[in-house]
């Protein structure tokens, strides 16, 4: 039996414990926020918050997870009014929207580290996660506001 | 002045039909609306309900370019309806009634062609029922049509104070026999509300939530997960199959052999791939596919471009030949490019739950047609298109990776739910995305040019030796196209420029690898070398690129404001010492981009950096500016990406590559500034999806000889690729 806290509430199963955790949430738990996209640490669509770190979920088997905070797209906020997930609304940034859920998972980790960050930083930061649709300058730019809107 | 309405065949339908549309939403349903020439007419575009709601059908599938807003706004806009009481019904059936006009009303989401091809009958569609709003509304109060107007779902008239809400109307008795007392009227340009505005898009906040619903987010009751083993080389079938492992895994309940592959039926995703690990397979080895690596294909496309086989006319004007034996100098060139992968962030993906009797079936897929899709159950399950369900999922991009007449992932979830009689989800990792993918095509290009006394250019042959595309993803298509290959030639046109003697022409190569359309089709390559090439003619008859170009303009004076236009975006900015800028001019149909780009060189590992590019650009009445801005803005990235990165090479028919870490896609911190201008004006709306990207690598390359006075005449410009130029 492993478990695991997942969005502020307890998750106990007995599912394989080499089940990799992004297809625990996916397709065991039905949360679907979280995507597949590459299985191999080289998008970001999986990431996830594993305590106050993003990190692929791609790459953590259940195994991995025991006794620690998962937080997923679904869980980042009450209402889904997070001010990234304001941001991203504001700017318009998805297109096809796949890689979504990875960018504001990884952003919403680097505000909490660098509520300020620069342009530099952000890039650099966000380097993890791919968009082929090419919404890269609109996710700094959100990033950016976000950043703005919480501090002010 | 308004535009009368020519009301088409098309647009008017009988309501014998009308019993056909059944759309899956929420049980809407689209209704007759209108009388005309005595019989009943059926428009199905929208539908007014009594509650004031406004139901208008999305005829397109959303892929991210964002046309499940646009084509609805443009709609909305000529009904004067109330945009938040428009609800947006997506088609889910094969219905031609409304194809699309640009694929011979095939259901066909491709070629940047939504707003274009459905623009005017998306605004009869709205016009004509604002009119019959209008018309019944005057005919109650006892008024003239003319005294009456509209304006965010009410009809008014103004002398007496009157209104009606638009869902009021149509409860009026024998709404939908109204007759019309005057022709339509069409909106005139500064009457629009909503085309022309930056509405928001509907699908984006679902997609900042993780609340979007993509086919492989898609889950059934007992639904079962199947994912496949796949021939390593195209052609071949499994000769044995060892499933004893296979079927021994834990959660494991069938394994099913498929024309090309094998499936491990699973109860959970985890168990299925685990299977799958296990199943031991030997394939057959008479593939011809099996000779074919990439490094000789493409050496066999460039001893043909250089051959003197003629190809197919792609476009000619006067007489080319008679132009260079006649030129006082001939220049020429040859350019190739790689094999390229859509690398669509979600990997293929459907549901299928076939029914009990196995002729009919309920899909959840992404793909680009309603059409293909449809027919790619009749034809795995030999039935009907009344028989088969659609859901047409959002889709984590397409590119042309979803456009193909039949789409085996979507063959595979049939056959292994018809087989298992439960529902099946097939998904394919991102190994076998990118193993079993269907590429850009490799392409050689022989570029000549002829050249007057003074400099002048009198002649231009451009001869692309690739496949063709057509032939191979739709032989439907290409029985109706042939021997042109839009896919495989788009760009290649060039009709921006005033050439005298042109001939663009297609040699069609034999095919070594799956291919298909892909973002900027021909134009993908085929800019990249005409491009070029143009820089390389105004470097030889010593003049500036921008002049040189602007000296071929002709009658094209749009074409000459844009590049003007991104010169002085590009002028306004200071070039950075030990940088170097290049210029280009593409686009894509009927759409004219003109692309700056600013690059460095790191000399030491070959890589290039782009540290800005600039693109102005032109697709006439834009729809939605902030959408059109996003889309033009990806497409460069597209295009810097493709430049710099993009191949994919295949070793005796096997793909090499495997994930994003042997085939990398442009990263955040790559990703330059990006300025865009569209062009304000009214003019007939084109293209605007995959108009950013043509122009991007040949305006990387010709910075590139800016900066180290050598050419580039190969795509990708990879490091290694870079270093050999410099050597």
């Amino acid at each position: 039996m492993i478990s695991f806290t997942l969005n502020g509430e307890t998750v106990e199963t007995d599912a394989d414990p080499a089940m990799l955790l992004l297809i625990f949430l996916r397709e065991e738990l039905g949360m679907t926020g979280t995507k597949y996209g590459c299985g191999a640490a080289m998008c970001g669509a999986c990431m996830v918050h594993m305590g106050d770190n993003a990190t692929f979920s791609c790459q953590l088997p259940l195994a991995a997870v025991q006794g620690q905070s998962i937080r997923t797209i679904e869980g980042l906020s009450e209402n889904n009014d997070h001010p990234l997930q304001k941001a991203w609304i504001d700017e318009q940034v998805p297109q096809c929207g796949y890689c979504q859920s990875g960018q504001i998972m990884r952003a919403a980790a680097l505000l909490n580290t660098n509520p300020e960050p620069s342009e530099t930083e952000i890039r650099s930061w966000m380097s993890t996660n791919l968009c082929r649709c090419g919404t890269y300058n609109r996710i700094v730019k959100a990033v950016q506001r976000a950043a703005e809107e919480s501090s002010s | 002045m308004s535009e009368p309405v020519e009301l088409t065949r098309r647009f008017l339908l009988k309501a014998g039909s009308l019993t056909a549309i059944a759309l899956a939403t929420g049980g809407i349903r689209l209704q007759a609306v209108a009388k005309e020439d005595g019989a009943e007419v059926f428009t199905g575009w929208v539908e007014v309900n009594p509650d004031n709601s406004v139901n208008i059908l999305y005829p397109s599938t959303e892929m991210g370019q964002g046309s499940e807003t646009g084509l609805p706004q443009i709609l909305a806009d000529e009904l004067d309806a109330d945009w938040n009481q428009v609800n947006i019904v997506q088609l889910n059936e094969d219905d031609r009634r409304f194809g699309n006009p640009a694929f011979g009303m095939v259901l066909y989401t491709a070629g940047s062609s939504g707003v274009y091809a459905y623009f005017s009958i998306l605004r009869q569609a709205g016009a004509h029922l604002r009119d019959m709003l209008r018309q019944r509304a005057a005919d109650h109060w006892g008024v003239s049509i003319g005294s009456v107007t509209t304006a965010n779902n009410t009809v008014m008239h103004e002398s007496s104070g009157r209104s009606m809400r638009y869902g009021d109307v149509v409860s009026l008795p024998d709404f939908a026999s109204t007759e019309l007392t005057q022709a339509v009227e069409l909106k005139t340009s500064d009457e629009h509300s909503l085309i022309g505005r930056s509405v928001p898009r509907r699908d984006i906040p679902a997609k900042s939530t993780g609340q979007a619903l993509y086919a492989i987010d898609v889950r059934v009751p007992d639904m079962l997960y199947a994912t496949v083993l796949r021939s390593p080389v195209e052609g071949e079938t499994p000769a044995s199959i060892d499933e004893e492992a296979a079927r021994s895994t834990a959660g494991v309940v069938e394994v099913i052999t498929l024309p090309d592959g094998v499936a491990v039926l699973a109860t959970t995703l985890h168990a299925s791939f685990a299977g799958r690990a296990a199943l031991k397979v030997t394939w057959t080895e008479q593939s011809v596919y099996r000779q074919f690596s990439s490094d000789s294909t493409l050496a066999s496309y460039t001893d043909i471009a250089a051959s003197d086989q003629t190809g197919a006319a792609w476009r000619e004007v006067g007489n080319v030949e008679q132009s260079l034996a006649a030129a006082d100098r001939v220049i020429s060139a040859m350019y190739t490019s790689d094999y390229a992968y859509h690398a669509q962030l979600e990997p293929m993906a459907a549901v299928a739950h076939v029914d009990a009797d196995g002729k009919g079936a309920e899909i959840w897929a992404g793909t680009q047609t309603q059409s293909w899709t449809t027919r790619t159950a009749t034809e795995v399950l030999e039935t009907t298109p009344a028989r088969i369900r659609l859901n047409m999922m959002t889709m984590g991009g397409g590119f042309g990776r979803r456009t193909e007449l039949m789409q085996n992932y979507v063959r595979d979830a049939l056959l292994c739910s018809r087989a298992t009689k439960k529902p099946v989800k097939v998904i394919w990792s991102r190994t076998d995305d990118l193993k079993h993918g269907a590429f850009r095509p490799a392409a050689a290009q022989h570029m000549k040019a002829g050249l007057g006394k003074q400099g002048e250019l009198r002649g231009w042959h451009h001869r692309v030796a690739t496949p063709s595309v057509i032939q191979y993803f739709n032989p439907i298509r290409w029985e109706q196209v042939k021997p042109k290959d839009i896919i495989s030639m788009r760009g290649a046109e060039n009709k921006f420029y005033d050439i005298p003697h042109f001939l663009a022409e297609h040699v069609i190569t034999e095919r070594h690898a799956r291919i298909l359309p892909w973002r900027g089709i021909g134009a993908a390559y085929t800019s990249f070398a005409a491009e070029g090439f143009m820089d390389e003619i105004a470097q030889s008859v010593s003049m500036d690129p921008l002049a040189f170009r602007k000296s071929l303009m002709g009658d094209n004076q749009r074409g000459a404001f844009l590049l003007d236009q991104v010169s002085k975006m590009a002028g306004a900015v200071a070039l950075v010492e030990g940088r170097a800028r290049g210029l280009a001019f593409a686009g894509y149909g009927e759409t004219q981009s003109a692309g700056i780009v600013e690059i460095s060189l790191d000399r030491q590992s070959g890589r290039i950096k782009v540290h800005h590019a600039w693109i102005a650009i032109d697709a006439g009445q834009i729809v939605s500016p902030d959408n059109a801005h996003n889309q033009i803005e990806g497409g460069v990235i597209w295009g810097i990406s493709a430049a710099l990165h993009e191949r994919v090479t295949l070793t005796q028919g096997q793909v090499d590559q495997e994930n994003f870490y042997n085939y990398p896609i442009l990263r955040h911190n790559e990703v330059p500034p990006v300025e865009v201008f569209i062009a304000e004006n009214h003019e007939k709306p084109t293209q605007i999806g995959e108009a950013g990207n043509p122009m991007v690598a040949p305006a990387i390359a010709n910075a590139f000889f800016a900066l180290t006075g050598r050419r580039i005449r190969h795509m990708p410009f990879t490091p290694d690729s870079v270093l050999d130029l410099l050597a």
